[in-house]
């Protein structure tokens, strides 16, 4: 598979919007994400950053979430244009 | 009777479902060796009786946390004769993901489509009969908060209880994956015994998903060479194949299997109504406001539990104080009314004096998570709790504990991951609370000068938050090594909380607390009653004595006032002379040399062994401290003041200096927790070990910052 523009859920700005390509997070973190729906070709809105700039919100499946930047930087994406 | 499981994601409804189909006929326990709560109940049908459990919240059954575990040995039990799934119908994409899971266990199933009015409210038609042939169960729409379709339910429950095995539906993994499955199950229908324990495809699955709860029973078995050489060689085969592991596989099939159940049965009628959570989270987690607004809720609950919750805790302790009262002033003085007038009359009003603000602040907390603002509350403080360790929704327990320690310790239940909850509550008595405030104005107002008292204060409390951020990112380095927890954290959309639900709460709490902390409480209060008035509550010439000399007074013919304070002067003479004798007072002189080097280090002091019987009953609860240096340092009020005349007392006599002073309160704001709280730690921990933690390193830390407090001082010139 190839990533055009392979980069990291952390990298992306809110208003964004990106299908997952693919987790590099392993053990605990990686079934956590799978289970909630970080499945490849997931679409992906960032909402917004915390008010202190982590963690950041997220819409995925139809519900919002957060996660912390460092977890969001296992997360490989591809950003829609 | 006839058992059903509630299973469902958290922030789906299930608790409105419960209360719901049980009314009050309800019991709150602890599954068993753990710290999550358990709660059962009943209701009756023209069947029989049926229970209902509530499994905890979960988004899956993969048992990687204790609530998925539990969960999961749960549902799978034989015991459980119906799984009802409560979903949220405005969000059945991620929902249906733990359905697929549940749906591999073979069993009958009622589904509960809860929570309609959100779902209409998205403009979501949902196709029920189709739903219910896609799934192979009935299902009900149900709105619990209005206890909408709970009749329903209880007929749904009925007939599918009766019935033979449901004809459920099952995911489809696609052809690679079914045949690895199949070859799995082949291996494991080897070992009989294994693949009665539970469905063998359900198994097959969670092995490779590599569940470790699935891995150990397979360990177990007889057959565990050929399994684990057939799921080694299936993942060989699939994961180069289909370009990911087990787990990315599976869970793609069922979400593609969720996906094309929602297409196939959800319409959006396009009629979209206001995105209210949308709007008010454009508030409430603003970048500028969020936090100010935060602070502005944080104010509230602080007000509600301690502001108000003062008022029914005066009017316990004054109703105490009365019966104290009145008990001593018609029971013939002696040990067995020492026991109940000093002993068991304060310490059950000791116990009970927490309920107000325990029931308030988890009322408070319990608004809050109904609402959806503590997810909110925990998104914008994560960063910071972060730093230290923590997770977001630690900091609402840490800021609470500056009222009382106690609930603080309690009100850490809303954090889901075991690591991060501990750490919270081992942290928590590390918080300066409002009984340790009693002792600082007490000493601060002794030693220092108006301004700098306020100050000494002050430093109390910035340097409890400092150690408890110390502390919890050292415990997180040491005995909570590991893997963090995710913050992987659902922001449910917010909804107006049931007031019914929240009484229920309140309740459980409240009545939780009395049943397991209160007897620790109770008992430990007796013990520290006993360690302070023996053996010189026994000593029956001591008691002749002060009878005599009150004869005497009596005898004078005084003026009643007059008479009334030479026989309150006795009795505290008394009272001092009884309790500078006992073994709390031993204890605290075979204790002093190990405090010395820090309230007396120039062993001046021949009083400094006072101060540690006052720490020593402080043990109970640190406003003790105050009323104990009054009895031992026989602080003599003139109108009743006391804490004037205990100042004065201490200037005049304690030989504490400025600089040993603030090492007595450094000391004891770390020393140990209080008794409630140690209740209560152990409680919610469920080991005294955790709570003996808390007293040894407590103590530890306390004497080296106060150790650190006379030495530096000393630097710089204090004495």
């Amino acid at each position: 598979m190839s990533h055009v523009q392979a980069r990291t859920l952390s990298d992306l700005q809110p208003g964004a919007e990106a299908v997952v390509t693919e987790i590099l997070a392993t053990g605990k973190i990686r079934h956590r994400l799978l289970e909630m729906g970080f499945i490849r070709g997931a679409r992906i809105r960032v909402e917004k950053l915390a008010p202190m700039g982590d963690p950041m919100e997220l819409v995925i499946k139809g519900y919002h979430l957060s996660l912390r930047r460092e977890e969001g930087q296992c997360i490989l994406v591809s950003e829609e244009t | 009777m006839t058992t059903l499981a509630l299973a469902g994601n958290p922030n789906c409804g299930k608790t409105t479902i419960f209360n719901a189909l049980t009314g009050s006929r309800h019991h709150v326990g602890n599954w068993p060796g753990v710290t999550v709560e358990r709660r059962s109940g009943t209701f009756e049908t023209p069947q029989g009786t049926v229970e209902v459990v509530d499994l905890p919240g979960t988004y899956s059954l993969s048992a990687r946390s204790e609530d998925e575990r539990i969960a999961a040995v749960f549902v799978a039990d034989p015991s459980v004769d119906v799984i009802v799934n409560v979903v949220d119908a405005s969000n059945l994409e991620r929902n249906f993901y733990l359905t697929t899971q549940l749906l591999e266990l073979g069993r009958p199933m009622v589904f509960v489509l809860n929570m309609m009015d959100d779902a209409e409210e998205k403009g979501l038609k949902i196709d029920v009969p189709a739903l219910e042939r896609l799934l192979g169960g009935p299902v009900v729409p149900t709105v619990g908060n209005r206890e909408e379709g709970i009749l329903n339910l209880k007929d749904a429950i009925l007939k599918v209880a009766g019935a033979s095995a449901a004809k459920l539906a099952a995911v489809n993994y696609g052809p690679d994956m079914e045949g690895e499955i199949q070859k799995i199950v082949q291996e494991i229908l080897r070992d009989e015994e294994l693949a009665q324990a539970q469905p063998p495809r359900r198994l097959a699955l969670q092995l490779l998903e590599s569940v470790p709860h699935a891995l150990e029973l397979v360990e177990r078995s007889h057959a565990r060479k050929a399994i684990g050489a057939q799921v080694k060689a299936s993942l060989a085969f699939l994961e180069p194949h289909l370009g990911s592991d087990g787990s990315t596989l599976l869970a793609e099939g069922r979400y593609g299997f969720v996906h094309g159940l929602v297409e196939e049965v959800v319409q959006h009628t396009g009629r979209k109504h206001a995105d209210i959570t949308g709007r008010l989270d454009s508030l409430l987690t603003h970048r500028y406001l969020g936090i100010p607004i935060f602070i502005a809720i944080m104010i509230g609950v602080y007000t509600v539990t301690f502001v108000v919750g003062k008022y029914p805790q005066d009017w316990i302790a004054a109703a105490f104080g009365w019966l104290h009262g009145y008990a001593s002033a018609h029971l013939p003085a002696g040990e067995l009314s020492s026991l109940l007038v000093d002993g068991i009359i304060p310490g059950v009003g000791a116990v009970i004096v927490f309920v107000p603000v325990i029931m308030l602040l988890m009322g408070c907390i319990a608004f809050l998570e109904d609402t959806g603002y503590m997810a909110r509350a925990a998104f914008i403080m994560d960063r910071l709790m972060h730093l230290m360790g923590l997770h977001g929704k630690s900091f609402i327990p840490l800021i609470m504990g500056t009222g009382c320690n106690v609930p603080a310790v309690q009100a850490t239940r809303t954090i889901e991951a075991r690591e991060d909850r501990f750490i919270t509550i081992l942290v928590a008595p590390l918080i300066s609370c409002s009984a340790r405030l009693q002792i600082y104005i007490v000493i601060a107002g002794t030693f220092f000068r108006p301004v700098q008292a306020a100050f000494a204060i002050l430093a109390m409390h910035f340097l409890g938050f400092f150690l408890a951020m110390a502390m919890g990112k050292l415990l997180r380095l040491s005995l909570f090594r590991g893997e963090n927890a995710p913050f992987v954290m659902e922001l449910p959309p917010y909804r107006l909380p049931v007031l019914k639900s929240t009484m229920i709460h309140m309740w459980e709490k409240g009545s939780v607390f009395l049943n397991r902390a209160g007897t620790v409480i109770l008992a430990g209060s007796t013990l520290v009653w006993f360690l302070s008035h023996y053996p010189g509550i026994a000593n029956a010439s001591w008691t002749a004595e002060l009878h005599s000399q009150h004869a005497a007074v009596r005898a004078l013919n005084l003026p009643e006032a007059d008479r009334e304070v030479r026989l309150a002067a006795l009795d505290r003479a008394h009272e001092s002379r009884v309790v500078n004798s006992s073994l709390a007072a031993r204890f605290g002189k075979v204790l002093q040399p190990t405090l010395a080097p820090i309230l007396d280090p120039y062993h001046t002091r021949p009083e400094a062994w006072k101060d540690t019987v006052a720490l020593t009953a402080g043990f109970v609860a640190k406003e003790i401290v105050v009323s104990t240096m009054a009895v031992i340092h026989q602080a003599q009020g003139g109108e009743g003041d006391e804490a004037s005349a205990l100042q004065e007392a201490l200037k005049q006599r304690s030989g504490l200096t400025p600089l040993t002073a603030l090492a007595f309160m450094v000391f004891t704001l770390i020393y140990t927790p209080c008794l409630g709280t140690v209740g209560m730690i152990m409680k919610e921990t469920r080991s005294f070990l955790w709570a003996g933690f808390t007293i040894v390193y407590g103590s530890g830390l306390a004497w080296f910052m106060a150790w650190l407090t006379v030495v530096g001082g000393h630097l710089l010139g204090y004495v």
